[in-house]
């Protein structure tokens, strides 16, 4: 008897340390309100626990229950985001393998187990969730994939995927896709882990977005921690829920501090500086809602939960289920079954959490469904993300915009408007004949000679002769028509492989007069202004700018962006990093999206972002090759946050449109590439090309020695080594740029380009 | 001309010309030298005449960023580049031209070097002028089925024009100094000839334009002299035959005039093919405003035809085979090319028309190379005990080797030991000249084995009959 309520006592002051530790974890430390006292006064007891009487014992412990409760609803009232950050990175806090026993009633884990595995820090389990309709039990298949973030064990990585373990991810996700279940994704990572072996972070989570974009399950995601582009490798998902106490970032509060106060490598973070930055980034559930990032939140206890919060999975999983419900009822075509359904389970939800549903709904889901879902999944994730200005535009450009508009009406109506006409009619018909309506069979008959009449069938295609284009090389005519800036000046630079190849120090006006700014011993290939690309890889002029008038903004209200963008506006006279434009090359016309470094290091925003899918779009309308020439890119905007990151599966999806149409999306590296727009875009292209002397990659080494603890080599990034990894497919000279650039159009990229 | 400076930036026996020609024209100058070259006889000229203030030592030859600091250090108003090195590099002349502190570059503007620096573009302007080039491609070719097209042309134009074994000759078009090129025979191996100069041109010069001709088999090399001021007055002096030459396509005997028919007889009226080819080449350069010493270089079938094959935008080794048969009235001695070179740079005028430009006899040029003439014309190295030659009026010699002196071969360069040039009233006469000094010729030495030395004396003795011979 007096053993066993010891033995309770223990236990429960157990408990009590661990909440103690916990509100440490929260407030960043025990220093705040003397918890470190609170802890030593704890851990007395429980040193002592047998020199205590019964009552006495009670007393304290209800005494210490009673300070720390306080503590609580303190902590609580005033949670700060990077106190969230806190929670969602605590050891405490809740992991996939409590939801995995809380949340479905079975599962069997695929592809290892524990630290057998190929990446421990990513799980995936077939698991089966169940639901009560009227006292009988029915039972759903689903794939479940996330990240582990483990008890503090190491191998688990702290829920930081490896690429391979995103590569498991989407091999899984091929299988659900194959099976017809639906994927439910539970995000809780800061961030990828930044390497480049094969199949490189960038390279595979651009694959797991281009695969998910056009996924043909229901895909659920829930983000409790999620870091940037990591979360995102699992995360394109038809609806996304948020924990209310988890963050979604586009970067660490700790690496945007070091970005924003130029931190030097290894020098102390200013704490106040992490604050502001955790606020500033918007990071939180709520934050994240406003901006439309996420659909839903699941609350959670008001200090987080943990891994005993059983209300919570009871909680958590209702909301899976009504969020797949809701995925796979608005595939259907019955809108009102649709609308009362969710109607009634709307109520079912202001009563609280619910055991029951009224309903049982089929996850599986048809053909025309699946179409369906793909085209809700395109129409959320285009409606994401709108954080740009239009700006009024000028009188003379709007006259350029109407005649561009009506130049690209022909392409409008011959490959736009009646295309997709004729594929919705054509749709109707089968989806109609389909279901064995078959007393529809003469209203149909009918309907359908009128179809064929109305798009008579395409006769033999008439191939566009292209005669040989005039190549022109060597020549004093093609010379000297654009100069770069850069030559003006009478000084000679030296090879940075001067030592190792005996490079002559070059004259400036050769190098980036004729020389095109390349070493003529090495290949050493300089930095060039973007300019030069304009200038000398397209017709003269055959570019044609379009939609200049989508200016970057700064929808967060950073402190200090305004600025900053204020600057880069009067230094380039642009309104966003992105320069998306009409050209040709050898007379065959092309849509090209340029990110050049003098904006914001070439940083993707809202703007970028929707210049980009405009563009992708155009290309799709006027079947024309696509080319995303990236000058230099540093990544995702860190100051417009979770609506700069939501811009990599948006972006990505309208390559998959593009692509899935018949495109050609080439991806053209210079200068630097890193980070977001490589591990999403630009990194799903089947042909991405270096420029020699490029960097290409996922971070950057300062991050990776920061997140990995290990030092890169100082040729880790360069083309040569992203080639040898497989990460991209080839290598250009600068100088063969545009002959290159026509090969490829006449030799790659499927029938149904314009040209073809 | 005040006191200006000139820097000379070559060796060897040029360098002492140029040197000589500065100093008729009373002009400062200083060299440049490498530590291989220290011991040579420009060197030893410039300290003897200039002191040692005049000779510059540098790494390399072929650094411009050395040459400049050099020059500027000098003090130099202008820069020699004799012939090779920078001589036809239009960068080179353009950086000169354009740098914060000018210098003048002895040579024609770094357009014209750069225009007709290409072989390609010089044919193309040609064509436009209806000056005859060889038949073949006037742009680099980049697609297979295109230059196989063309091949079959070539192939039947000459069917056509009867020849025996008709060929053509596939080149890299950014190649030269007869890398990159490889006959084709037969149709049926072009692709696979086409495809490896392609291959070729791509790794050696980063483009794989190639460009492919008609190959040319019993045919005369000839070449034109002109000399151009920057006021627009073009003269020429004349025509010389560059035949004889060894296996690598290098020179070895030339001789003005380009021919002679009072010496021998030619399968076609050589006056006028001569006339012509003089005709064309004036036309050109005044086309493109040549403004400097130029040679416009010819070949000559058996037929009679002449075919521009290309324009050297320098000073010539040979320019004294036809200077030395040259004199302008009034003038006691024949003309000095190298003196007119550098006048000319100065913007001078020419003070002097066509007209006032005669002819008298013939000279030959003897080019005497340690060289293994039965091994393929390989190069000898070793030192250089004795180097005699007989002097006479009719004879004058370059040579950077000291006669004084033991001298040892620098294996970095060509091993060109001297030019001879002899004059003679007739053909027959600088034949027999030539014949003579040749016969008494004294050169002694050994290589590191102690096996003695190996020059061509004997070969050029031997070629000496076939000099203007078609």
């Amino acid at each position: 008897m007096d053993q066993n309520y010891i033995l309770d006592s223990g236990k429960y002051l157990s408990g009590l340390q661990d909440r103690i530790i916990y509100l440490g974890d929260v407030k960043g430390g025990l220093e705040w309100g003397h918890l470190q006292d609170l802890l030593n006064e704890v851990q007395k007891i429980r040193r002592n626990i047998f020199e205590f009487q019964e009552k006495e014992l009670l007393r304290q412990i209800r005494n210490l229950e009673d300070r720390i409760s306080f503590f609580e609803a303190r902590v609580a009232e005033g949670l700060t985001p990077i106190e969230v950050v806190n929670i969602a990175r605590s050891v405490q806090r809740f992991t996939l393998q409590d939801i995995l026993e809380n949340v479905y009633d079975s599962f069997t884990e695929l592809g290892g187990e524990g630290d057998c595995n190929i990446d421990p820090a990513v799980l995936v389990a077939r698991a089966t969730i169940s639901r009560r309709v009227k006292n009988r039990i029915y039972f759903h298949q689903v794939m479940v994939i996330g990240h582990e973030k483990g008890k503090g064990e190491e191998f688990r990585n702290g829920g930081s995927a490896k690429p391979w373990g995103n590569e498991k991810a989407l091999r899984y996700m091929k299988v659900a896709e194959a099976e017809g279940i639906p994927i439910h994704s539970y995000i809780f990572t800061p961030g990828a882990y930044p390497t480049e072996d094969y199949p490189g972070a960038a390279q595979q989570i651009a694959r797991n977005l281009y695969q998910m974009a056009k996924l043909r399950v229901p895909v659920v995601a829930f983000i409790s921690e999620g870091g940037s582009g990591g979360a995102e490798a699992i995360g394109l998902a038809d609806i996304r829920l948020m924990a209310s106490r988890g963050y979604y970032s586009v970067i660490s509060p700790e690496g945007a501090a070091a970005i924003e106060g130029h931190i030097k490598e290894g020098e102390q973070l200013p704490r106040k500086l992490v604050e502001h930055c955790a606020e500033q980034l918007k990071i939180t559930a709520q934050d994240n809602l406003s901006l439309k990032t996420i659909d839903r939140i699941v609350e959670e206890p008001p200090l987080g939960a943990r891994k005993e919060d059983f209300a919570f999975f009871r909680r958590l999983r209702y909301e899976i289920i009504r969020a797949t419900d809701e995925v796979v009822l608005k595939t259907k075509s019955f809108r009102a079954f649709r609308v009362y359904a969710l109607k009634r389970q709307a109520m079912e939800t202001e009563n609280g959490i619910c055991e029951e549903f009224r309903l049982y709904i089929n996850w599986s889901l048809s053909d025309s469904e699946k179409a369906r879902l793909l085209e809700n999944r395109s129409r959320k994730y285009r409606n994401m993300g709108h954080g740009y200005n239009e700006l009024r535009q000028s009188v003379v450009s709007r006259l350029a915009q109407a005649g561009d508009t009506a130049k690209q009406s022909y392409y409008d109506i011959r490959y736009g408007l009646l295309r997709h006409h004729s594929r919705s009619v054509q749709k109707i018909l089968e989806e109609v004949s389909s279901e064995g309506f078959i007393f529809l069979k003469t209203v149909t008959e009918p309907m359908r000679a009128a179809y064929d009449f109305v798009f008579p069938k395409p006769e033999t295609p008439t191939r566009t002769e292209l005669s040989t284009p005039v190549r022109r090389s060597i020549f004093v005519e093609e010379w000297e028509q654009y100069i770069s800036p850069l030559a003006n000046e009478d000084r000679t630079v030296t090879c940075p492989n001067a030592e190792k190849y005996g490079c002559r120090d070059l004259w400036v006006p050769d190098l980036y007069g004729e020389f095109c700014g390349v070493c003529p011993s090495c290949g050493h290939h300089f930095p060039l202004e973007y300019q030069w690309y304009l200038e000398n890889l397209f017709d003269k002029g055959s570019v044609r700018e379009f939609n200049q008038h989508i200016a970057s903004t700064n929808p967060l209200n950073f402190h200090g962006l305004d600025a900053k963008l204020k600057k880069a506006v009067e230094r380039t006279n642009r309104h966003s990093a992105l320069i998306t434009f009409g050209a040709e090359v050898h007379g065959v016309k092309l849509i090209v999206a340029m990110l050049y470094s003098n904006f914001r290091s070439g940083t993707v925003g809202a703007a970028e972002g929707e210049k980009f899918v405009r563009a992708c779009d155009k290309a799709r309308t006027t079947r024309r090759p696509f080319l995303a020439y990236i000058h230099t890119t540093g990544g995702i905007r860190i100051h417009e946050g979770t609506l700069g990151v939501i811009q990599m599966p948006r972006c990505t999806l309208a390559v998959r449109e593009y692509i899935d149409s018949g495109g050609l999306y080439m991806v053209v590296y210079d200068n630097n590439s890193y980070a977001g727009p490589v591990a999403s875009f630009l990194g799903c292209s089947p042909y991405q090309v270096g420029i020699r002397s490029s960097r290409i990659g996922f971070a950057g080494p300062r991050v990776i020695r920061e997140t990995t603890g290990a030092d890169v080599p100082p040729d880790y990034h360069s083309a040569k080594n992203a080639l040898k990894r497989g990460h991209i497919q080839g290598i250009w000279d600068r100088r063969d740029f545009r002959k290159n650039l026509f090969e490829a159009m006449m030799t790659m990229g499927s029938p149904h380009l314009y040209y073809k | 001309m005040d006191k200006k400076r000139i820097l000379i930036a070559n060796r060897g026996e040029i360098a002492i010309r140029i040197m000589n020609a500065c100093k008729e024209l009373g002009l400062d100058y200083a060299v440049v030298y490498t530590v291989q070259d220290s011991k040579s006889m420009h060197v030893r000229k410039a300290v003897e005449e200039k002191g040692s203030g005049a000779a510059y030592r540098i790494s390399n030859y072929k650094d411009p960023n050395e040459i400049f600091s050099v020059a500027d250090h000098a003090g130099a108003h202008a820069i020699h580049p004799g012939y090779g090195f920078f001589s036809e590099n239009f960068r080179f002349a353009r950086r000169a031209a354009l740098r914060n502190r000018p210098i003048i570059f002895i040579g024609p503007r770094w357009e014209v070097i750069r225009d007709l620096g290409s072989k390609i573009n010089t044919k193309r302007i040609a064509k436009k002028l209806r000056i005859p080039v060889i038949p073949g491609s006037d742009e680099p070719l980049y697609s297979e089925i295109e230059a196989e097209a063309l091949a079959e042309k070539l192939f039947y134009k000459q069917k056509k024009d009867g020849i025996e074994k008709p060929s053509i000759l596939v080149k890299a078009s950014a190649g030269g100094g007869g890398m990159g090129i490889e006959e084709v025979t037969h149709l049926d191996t072009f692709r696979q000839i086409y495809r490896r100069i392609q291959n070729y041109a791509k790794r050696q010069f980063g483009d794989e334009g190639v460009l492919i001709e008609q190959c040319m088999r019993d045919y005369h090399h000839l070449e034109v002299q002109l000399l151009c001021s920057q006021h627009k007055e073009i003269v020429h002096f004349g025509t010389r035959n560059c035949t004889i030459q060894s296996t690598g396509r290098q020179k070895r005997v030339e001789a003005a005039p380009g021919f002679d028919p009072d010496y021998t007889d030619y399968p076609f009226d050589a006056r006028k093919v001569l006339n012509r080819m003089v005709k064309y080449s004036v036309q050109l350069a005044s086309k493109v405003n040549y403004d400097n010493v130029g040679t416009w270089e010819w070949i000559v079938t058996r037929d009679g035809q002449p075919y521009l094959l290309e324009v050297n935008t320098r000073i010539q080794v040979e320019n004294e085979v036809s200077a030395r048969i040259s004199r302008i009235s009034k003038h006691k001695t024949p003309v000095n090319l190298i003196k007119e070179q550098i006048r000319v740079a100065f913007g001078e005028r020419l003070k002097y028309r066509q007209k006032h430009i005669s002819f008298r006899g013939t000279s030959i040029e003897l080019r005497i190379v340690a060289e293994d003439v039965k091994r393929g014309f390989a190069p000898w190295c070793g030192k250089i005990t004795r180097f005699y030659f007989p002097e006479k009026p009719w004879v004058r010699l370059y040579s950077q080797v000291p006669q004084d002196e033991p001298y040892e071969i620098p294996t970095e360069y060509d091993p060109n030991l001297a030019l001879a040039i002899i004059w003679g009233r007739n053909t027959e006469q600088a034949r027999e000249r030539a014949r003579d000094f040749l016969a008494r010729a004294d050169i002694q030495g050994e290589d590191s084995r102690g096996e003695p030395i190996v020059t061509n004396l004997e070969y050029l003795m031997d070629r000496l009959d076939d000099v203007l011979k078609f």
